[in-house]
């Protein structure tokens, strides 16, 4: 029997739901080392398990549960997994990250993953633990929320278990759905859809086996100094009023997308605004399991719904619906919870569909910006794809294929995906890295936004230090996506890549530096990319919306914010030769240095 | 929040730092204000209107306090010629970056953005004047004295200001004769609402030239800004909303509100770029949001 690399269980188990037959995948160290865990070795396991061109929602199509050499550790932040399947929004690979007790849980059933492929003919449960998996009946948790199923579960078979489940929504194959767990969302991508095309209700897990991490103490001693440095100012604006305080200041800063990105200010930011309901509202704090920065923020509508508050969730369905009403707009994210909805695709495809109505391309008159009943309407509609939810529920880029005239240019999303509240306009590394990403409008993978928001580059103009921060950002945040520790962190780590790998030899053994974890960037994010290639991205992927290529944004200042076509061409045509990809966005030498390359 | 309707031009800035100073007893480019340093201020506050580079002309072997990172400094090949020998030296460097170039002396500490932006503005064609092309002089004519050294110039005019050089012809009068000059006088400036607001008095072309002066302009308040403040650094200290405070500069806009202007903090003047550096110099009618720097969400 081999050694393991200490924090590696060395295998993935993949269940075939369909019979509930399981197989034991070996992962092989140099896998293991060439893509880490979470989001990185979930590519590796998606491009060597899915036969190439299954659609995401057919059964031949396999959804990953990943873990990560972190997980079980005492390192702050590290109980996090990734969900990685073929997205059925953008057709193209999707990993969404979750965090909390399922990643530990999961871990310790003796799997650095969970592979679930294949589709049960009735709605079912999948249980996994050291004893192996049962596939057991779901016709008491089906047509729960997730929040709901997950209890049914532990009350069913033990509050050991930890469950990820699906809502309503995924149930219902809508296309950005999400999966759960213990209050947190693999949100992006529809994965929720994925497992509900499985007929699986939740994947519930139980382990016990601790997994031995090279030197134990030295782990200890390095968590407990990341524990202290977790306290300070660097996470402080997450830890008292959570990633909401970003809302006023994006509004301060032209930033804040605004009636389907109409404008990049909204009258009555205030109102939704962290520092209002700080004041106004009682709240409750919570955190996942093994953080020591805390950054939930959960508060009560007038309704008693409650809400775990986030900028993402507030932009899109407040300000990027035009809806001004907290208790809307905090009914709205717990409605979203409920029916396990993307809050930023519900907001968006929402916000298109009312910029629809008022062009008068859809005969929906009720649903119209700033109304908080018609957004709570609509996400009814979708969660249970009734009325105009049969529409939406297929997120905006299908959406203005089906409406046609025009509606296409104002549709905001990329490759599929539904943008976040970033205005490309003003944030021009943004821009880049909302084109380009894999994934499709995403600021977690790429995270080029911090680029913009720190001095020294001029937002509104993108240049090429504009592509080479983003791509500094991407391969940031490929490392902590794939080790995996929470982003929020990020600002704790003076010398990110060698303290990484530093931490990365302490549990593991190996003798990792900070030029090795660079390399190890670039390999996933060509990964994923050669993943996308395969399954038929074409350099036409990478692009942004018309409606931020044609239209300008006026500042305070004066300036005016443009993104002319030739500007963006000019940075996805650099980022492409920074990255060593050929003039249509192809690796070029993915094999040269690869130890592993994917069998694409 | 004030609104600014101008929009940026394609011009550079020059800002001479030379000469000799005799009045002051001191080197003027290395007199303090309010934090930072007079040159350090005036190339910031041109930096702020204009799109192109700022280009400091120092004398021969002149030392220079610390400037802003991208400020492009030249050096007169030749000392005691007067500002024409630092206008050819400046308008040359800018000439392979932008058409135009506000040209200004170091010992102007009330200069205001709005008032280059109008300065430059007075590049564009003027159906009045009578010429066919642009003027390649824009010369303010503010208290009834002609203002060269808080001025525009085509920078294509390097090689014209050469020859006068070489002919012994020292003074921007000599220029002046030979080329088409707009003269903007107060009431023009003050036409702006926008500069008649933050500057009603064109104080944007005082000069200090004796420690008096000097001492007389450090006494008087710094411009008024308003201050806004973002996420826990509103609700930190239990005081949230605008504050109107007097600073010359961002870490004293961020003192004066209990904030230290630290890595963990940014902000953004009037809706725009980020600023992380504490000396970059505010104006009156400024409006200064302070963020945390972490914009992850």
């Amino acid at each position: 029997m081999r050694a393991t690399p200490g924090g590696y269980c060395g295998q993935a188990l993949v269940v075939d739901v369909s019979d509930g037959s399981t197989r034991t995948l070996p992962l092989p160290d140099d896998v293991l080392r060439d893509y880490l865990g979470g989001a990185g070795l979930g590519t590796w396991l998606l491009t060597e398990l899915s036969p190439a061109g299954a659609g995401p929602l057919e059964p031949a199509a396999p959804l990953a549960f990943v873990f990560s050499p972190l997980v079980g550790t005492p390192l702050t932040t590290s109980a996090k997994f990734a969900v990685v399947a073929k997205s059925p929004l953008t057709g193209m690979l999707n990993d969404a990250l979750s965090s909390s007790h399922f990643a530990i849980s999961g871990k310790f059933t003796g799997h650095d993953a969970i592979v679930v492929t294949g589709r049960a003919q009735a709605p079912t449960n999948v249980l996994i633990d050291e004893d192996g998996v049962r596939l057991v009946d779901a016709a008491v948790q089906w047509g729960m929320s997730a929040a709901e199923a997950e209890e049914s579960i532990r009350e069913q078979h033990g509050r050991r278990w930890r469950a990820a489940s699906i809502g309503q929504a995924g149930e219902r194959m809508v296309r950005y759905a999400t999966i759960s767990h213990d209050g947190r969302h693999a949100g992006r991508g529809g994965l929720g859809a994925v497992l509900g095309a499985k007929n699986i209700k939740c994947v519930a897990v139980r382990g016990s086996k601790r997994v031995d991490v090279a030197d134990r103490e030295a782990v200890l001693v390095a968590a407990k100094d990341l524990r202290n440095r977790s306290f300070g100012p660097a996470t402080e604006k997450y830890r008292e009023l959570g990633t909401l305080s970003n809302l006023l200041a994006f509004n301060a800063i032209n930033t804040l997308p605004t009636r389907n990105f109409q404008t990049a200010t909204f009258a009555d930011a205030a109102k939704l605004s962290a520092e209002d309901l700080a004041e106004s509202r009682s709240v409750a704090r919570s955190s996942c399991a093994s953080c020591s920065i805390g950054c939930e923020h959960i508060y009560a509508s007038k309704n008693g719904k409650k809400a775990r508050v986030e900028y993402e969730n507030v932009f899109a369905l407040g300000p990027m619906c035009g809806v001004s009403d907290p208790d809307h707009v905090l009914d709205a994210s717990a409605r979203c919870d409920e029916l396990g909805l993307d809050t930023i695709s519900a907001g968006g495809t929402i916000a298109w569909a009312m910029e629809c109505v008022d062009r008068e391309l859809l005969d929906v008159p009720w649903l119209r910006f700033g109304d908080g009943d018609a957004l709570a309407r609509a996400l009814d509609e979708i969660g249970t794809r009734t009325g105009i939810g049969e529409l939406l529920a297929e997120g905006s880029r299908r959406a203005s294929e089906i409406v046609g005239q025009g509606s296409s240019a104002f549709a905001p999303h990329v490759k599929g995906l539904e943008m976040p509240g970033y205005e490309p306009r003003t944030m021009q590394s943004m821009a880049l890295g909302l084109a380009v990403n894999s994934r499709g409008a995403d600021h977690n993978r790429s995270g080029a936004y911090e680029a913009d928001l720190k001095a020294g580059l001029d937002r509104v103009h993108g240049t090429t230090e504009h592509v080479r921060a983003a791509i500094q950002t991407e391969d940031r945040a490929a490392i902590m996506d794939s080790l995996i520790f929470c982003k929020f962190l990020r600002g704790v780590f003076t010398e990110p890549f060698e303290e990484w790998a530093h931490l990365l030899s302490l549990v593991t053994g190996w003798d990792v530096d900070a030029d090795e974890l660079h390399e190890t960037a670039r390999r996933i994010v060509l990964a994923k990319r050669s993943y996308n290639l395969r399954e038929g991205w074409t350099a036409s992927d990478d692009w942004l919306p018309e409606r931020f290529l044609d239209g300008s944004l006026a500042l305070e200042s004066g300036r005016s914010a443009t993104l002319p076509p030739e500007r963006l061409r000019t940075m996805i045509d650099t980022y492409y030769q920074e990255r060593g990809l050929d003039s249509n966005g192809r690796p070029l030498a993915m094999s040269t240095d690869s130890r592993t390359e994917p069998s694409t | 929040m004030a609104h600014t309707v101008y929009s940026m031009n394609p011009a550079a800035g020059v800002v001479l730092a030379g000469g000799r100073s005799s009045r002051m007893g001191t080197p003027k480019a290395t007199l303090g204000w309010h934090g930072s340093t007079l040159l350090r201020h005036v190339t910031g506050v041109v930096e702020r209107a204009v799109d192109g580079p700022v280009i400091v002309v120092r004398a021969p072997g002149q030392e220079l306090p610390e400037l802003e990172p991208g400020v492009v400094v030249h050096e007169d090949p030749e000392e005691g010629r007067g500002p024409m020998q630092g206008l050819a030296v400046g308008l040359s460097s800018a000439a392979e970056h932008a058409e135009t170039a506000f040209v200004c002396s170091t010992d102007l500490p009330f200069l205001h953005a709005a008032f280059v932006r109008a300065v430059l503005r007075g590049f564009q064609p003027d159906p009045a004047s009578g010429w066919e092309a642009p003027p390649e002089v824009v010369l303010p004519y503010v208290g009834g004295y002609r203002q060269p050294m808080a001025a525009g110039y085509r920078a294509d005019l390097a090689g014209r200001v050469n020859k006068l050089l070489e002919a012994q012809r020292l003074r921007p009068m000599h220029l002046f004769e030979e080329c088409r000059v707009r003269q903007i006088n107060d009431a023009e400036f003050l036409a702006d609402p926008w500069l008649a607001k933050v500057d009603p008095d064109l104080d944007a072309v005082v000069n200090v030239n004796t420690p008096e002066e000097y001492s007389a302009a450090h006494d008087r308040p710094q411009p008024e800004i308003v201050v806004e403040r973002y996420g826990v650094l509103a609700t930190r200290g239990g005081e949230r909303g605008t504050r109107r405070v007097n600073a010359s500069s961002l870490a004293e806009a961020a003192r004066q509100v209990g904030l230290s202007f630290d890595g963990h903090i940014v902000a953004a003047v009037n809706g725009d770029q980020i600023r992380g550096d504490g000396k970059w110099p505010l104006l009156a009618g400024d409006t200064v949001s302070f963020m945390s720097a972490d914009a992850g969400g």
